[in-house]
C-alpha cells in the first residue's frame, strides 16, 4: 500500500509529473513493458497467459487549482482545476508551484461578515496569502499558471486512513500492489496511470486508444455521503461495505455482462461489496469504452468521504477487500 | 408498418439492456441481409450489399430512456435514478415495468401534508418520488427488483388512425423506418444500418459504430421536436404529417451541406414530402458518426413527433413511410 506517499505528492490535473515519477520508480522492473504517452499517461504492462489485453486504469490528478492572477497587494487570485465547493477550502493550507511555496485560503472573517455566512463563498473574492505585500515580492515566488495543490499529512491507523487526494491515488495504490504481487494474470494486462481525469476525462482514451484492449476495468474512489445527518436513502455508497461496483454512471451504462461478472467473483469468493447508489459523476470508462469500435468497461470504486475537498477519509478494510477482488478478478477470463 | 412499429415499441430496452430489442430486430432483418455483426458494445449491425464500392451508414438508435433501481427501504418502496433524460414530473402518475423481473410498479411522491405535496409537487425530482411494486418488506422488494435493476414505462402502444402513441417512438420508429429502408431497397452503395446502443446516455453506441465501417456518409434516424401543438416551441417549424424532417442543425451537430440537398433534391424529384428542421435544443448520433476517425460526412433525417421523453409519445405513420420512401430512393440512386 502506497496511501501515505501517493497522497502527499502533489499533482493537480496537468501537473501529475511527481505522481508519475513516483509511481515509475515503485514498479520499475516488476513489469514486461513501462512507457510514458504524449499526454502523460504512464502505462505499464504485465504478461498474462493468453494473447488478449485488459486495460486496469486509476487517475494519477487531483483536483486543486491554478493561480490566474496576482494581485497589487501579494495575493493570488485562483481557479478551480476539477470540481470543488468553495464552502470546504476557506483557511486551509496549500501549496503552490514547482518551488512548493506555503500559501493559505483566504477569506473575510466570520466576525466581518453579515449576510454572506449563508451564502457559499465566490471563487473570485477567495485569494490565496502567501504571506508578501507586494506583487513584484509574491513574482519572485510564484507565477501565474502555477498549480495550487491541498497540503495535508495524511494520518491513518489500523482501520482508517485520512488524506487529500484519496480520489483516486487510492485507485493508483490498488494498481500498484498488483503489480507487486505476482499475480497469475489471464489476459496481457496493461496498467494505465491517467493524467486529467478531473477536468473532463481528457487522459484515458488516448491509452486505450494506443492499447487497444478487449475489456477495461477502471478503479476509482467514489463519493460515499455515509455522513449522519444524510439520509440512508439517499446514500452514494458507505464506508465499510466493501468495493462499490458501479451499474451505470453519467455518459454510460456499464457492459451489463461485466457488471454481473465482478458481483458474481465477489459472491464466490465471500468478498463484501455494494452497488454504487447514486448514477452523478463520471469515469474514465465513459471515454475508453467510446474508443476505437468500442471497449467494454467496468467501475470498481473505494467509497470515500468528503472527496474533493482537502481531506477524505477511506476504510481500509474497504482498501483491501477492492485489492482482493480485482486481484481475483485478473487472473479470471470476463464473461464477455 | 404500424404493426412493425407496435411490435418495436412494445420491447422494453432501456440504455445499456438492449439485448431483447436487438434479438427482435435482427429476427425481423435476418433473410433481408447479406451479414450483420454484434459489435463489442453491443450495437447491432447489418449490411445489404450494393453495386459500387461505396458505403453508406444509416443509424438509428435501439434504447429507449428508463430508470435504474437504487435503494429499496424497509418496507419495500424503491428509489430510482434516471437513465436518459427522463422527466420525474412525467413519472408522477406513471407505471414503470421492470423487464427483467417483469415487475410493474407505481411512481408515488413524498409528502407529510397536502401543503408538502405541492411544494415537492412545484420543486421535483428524483429524490422526491419512490416507486412501489407492491411489495410488503425490504426482503420481497430485493428479491423481485434488485439494486442495479432497469426498468421503463409501462405504456401501451395506442393506434388513433395516422397518428400513433408510444413510450419508445424514440427511437424505435427510426428502427422502423431503418428495417422497412434495408427490406424494401436495392442499394446502389453497400448499405450498413446500425442499431446503436446507449444513445440516451451520450450517443455511446454511436461514437464507435462508423469506426470499422469508415462509411463514405451517414445518416442517423431519429425523432424531433414539434411546434404544432397550443402554444408548442414557437421557433421551430416542425409538424406532424407533413413529411419526414430533413435536419440542417441541432445543439449536437450540423448535417454536411451535401447530405441536406441531396436529401432534399431526392425528395423533390420523387414528389416526396419532407420539412426543413432546425432543432433549437438536443442532438442524435450524427453528432458522434460525424466525428469518428478522421471525420465522416454525416446528416440527420427526423420523424416529427410529439411528447419526445415521455410515456406518451406521437407520430404520424405517413412521416415514417414517407421517410422509407426518401431513404430508399437516396440509397439506389446512382452516382
Amino acid at each position: 500500500m502506497y496511501l501515505k506517499e501517493l497522497t502527499e505528492l502533489f499533482g493537480v490535473s496537468g501537473y501529475e509529473k511527481k505522481v508519475r515519477e513516483y509511481i515509475r520508480e515503485k514498479i520499475k522492473g516488476r513489469v514486461n513493458l513501462i512507457e510514458e504517452d504524449p499526454l502523460g499517461n504512464l502505462i505499464a504492462m504485465k504478461k498474462g497467459r493468453i494473447d488478449k489485453r485488459l486495460l486496469i486504469c486509476a487517475h494519477m490528478d487531483e483536483v486543486g487549482f491554478m493561480v490566474s492572477n496576482i494581485e497589487d497587494d501579494g495575493r493570488l487570485s485562483i481557479i478551480p482545476i476539477g470540481g470543488i465547493d468553495p464552502r470546504a477550502i476557506i483557511g486551509k493550507k496549500v501549496i503552490i508551484g514547482e518551488k512548493e511555496i506555503p500559501g493559505i485560503i483566504g477569506f473575510k472573517a466570520i466576525h466581518l461578515q453579515k449576510d454572506e455566512i449563508y451564502e457559499p463563498p465566490k471563487m473570485e473574492n477567495i485569494k490565496v496569502d502567501i504571506g508578501v505585500t507586494k506583487k513584484s515580492e509574491a513574482e519572485n515566488k510564484v507565477k501565474i499558471g502555477d498549480f495550487v495543490a491541498f497540503s495535508v499529512e495524511s494520518k491513518s491507523n489500523e482501520r482508517w486512513f485520512s488524506g487529500k487526494a484519496l480520489d483516486d491515488r487510492c485507485g493508483c495504490s490498488i494498481l500498484m500492489d498488483i503489480i507487486h504481487r505476482d499475480i497469475d494474470l489471464y489476459y496481457d494486462t496493461y496498467f494505465v496511470f491517467s493524467v486529467q481525469e478531473e477536468l473532463g476525462l481528457r487522459g484515458a482514451g488516448v491509452s486505450a486508444e494506443r492499447i487497444a484492449p478487449d475489456l477495461a476495468i477502471v478503479i476509482e474512489t467514489t463519493t460515499s455521503g455515509d455522513n449522519p445527518e444524510f439520509p440512508s436513502d439517499r446514500r452514494s455508497t458507505e464506508l465499510g461495505k466493501g468495493p462499490a461496483i458501479t451499474f451505470a454512471h453519467s455518459g454510460y451504462v456499464v457492459d451489463e455482462r461485466l457488471f454481473r461478472w465482478i458481483i458474481n467473483v465477489a459472491r464466490e469468493n465471500g468478498i463484501p461489496y455494494q452497488i454504487k447508489r447514486r448514477t452523478v459523476g463520471g469515469t474514465d470508462a465513459r471515454r475508453i469504452a467510446t474508443t476505437l469500435a468500442g471497449i467494454p468497461s467496468a467501475v470498481i470504486s473505494i467509497p470515500a468521504r468528503y472527496i474533493h475537498s482537502p481531506m477524505s477519509i477511506i476504510n481500509l478494510e474497504d482498501y483491501s477487500n477492492t485489492l482482493k477482488l480485482v486481484s481475483i478478478l485478473l487472473t479470471k477470463e470476463a464473461r464477455l | 408498418m404500424k404493426d412493425l412499429v407496435r411490435k418495436l415499441t412494445e420491447i422494453n430496452s432501456p440504455s445499456g439492456r438492449e439485448s431483447r430489442i436487438r434479438e427482435v430486430i435482427l429476427e425481423e432483418l435476418k433473410n433481408s441481409i447479406d451479414g450483420y455483426e454484434v459489435d463489442k458494445l453491443g450495437n447491432l449491425i447489418v449490411w445489404k450489399n450494393g453495386k459500387s464500392d461505396k458505403k453508406v451508414l444509416l443509424d438509428a438508435h435501439m434504447d429507449e430512456i428508463g430508470v435504474v433501481s437504487s435503494f429499496i427501504d424497509d418496507k419495500g418502496f424503491i428509489r430510482i435514478e434516471a437513465i436518459g433524460g427522463i422527466s420525474a414530473y412525467n413519472l408522477i402518475g406513471s407505471r414503470i415495468t421492470f423487464p427483467e423481473s417483469g415487475i410493474e410498479g407505481v411512481v408515488g411522491i413524498e409528502g407529510e401534508t397536502p401543503q408538502d405535496v405541492q411544494k415537492n409537487l412545484k420543486e421535483l425530482n428524483f429524490d422526491k418520488i419512490f416507486v412501489d411494486i407492491g411489495a410488503r418488506s425490504r426482503e420481497e422488494a430485493e428479491k423481485l427488483v434488485p439494486l442495479g435493476t432497469f426498468g421503463v414505462y409501462s405504456a401501451e402502444f395506442v393506434d388513433l388512425g395516422r397518428r400513433i402513441v408510444s413510450k419508445a417512438m424514440d427511437d424505435r420508429i427510426g428502427c422502423a423506418v431503418l428495417i422497412e429502408t434495408i427490406k424494401m431497397s436495392n442499394p446502389y452503395y453497400k448499405l450498413y444500418g446500425a442499431f446503436s446502443v446507449q444513445e440516451e446516455m451520450g450517443l455511446v453506441g454511436a461514437s464507435v459504430v462508423a469506426f470499422n465501417i469508415n462509411p463514405d456518409f451517414a445518416i442517423a434516424l431519429d425523432v424531433t421536436a414539434w411546434s404544432d401543438t397550443p402554444k408548442g416551441y414557437k421557433r421551430m417549424s416542425i409538424e406532424l404529417g407533413k413529411g419526414p424532417a430533413i435536419k440542417i442543425k441541432d445543439n449536437a451537430s450540423i448535417s454536411d451541406r451535401d447530405i441536406v440537398e441531396r436529401l432534399r433534391n431526392v425528395a423533390e424529384k420523387n414528389g416526396i414530402p419532407y420539412q426543413i428542421e432546425i432543432l433549437i435544443f438536443g442532438g442524435t448520433d450524427a453528432a458522434a458518426i460525424q466525428r469518428t476517425s478522421s471525420g465522416i460526412p454525416s446528416g440527420t433525417l427526423s420523424i416529427p413527433c410529439r411528447y419526445v421523453h415521455s410515456p406518451h409519445e406521437m407520430i404520424d405513420i405517413e412521416d415514417a413511410e414517407n421517410a422509407v420512401r426518401l431513404l430508399k430512393a437516396l440509397v439506389e440512386e446512382e452516382r
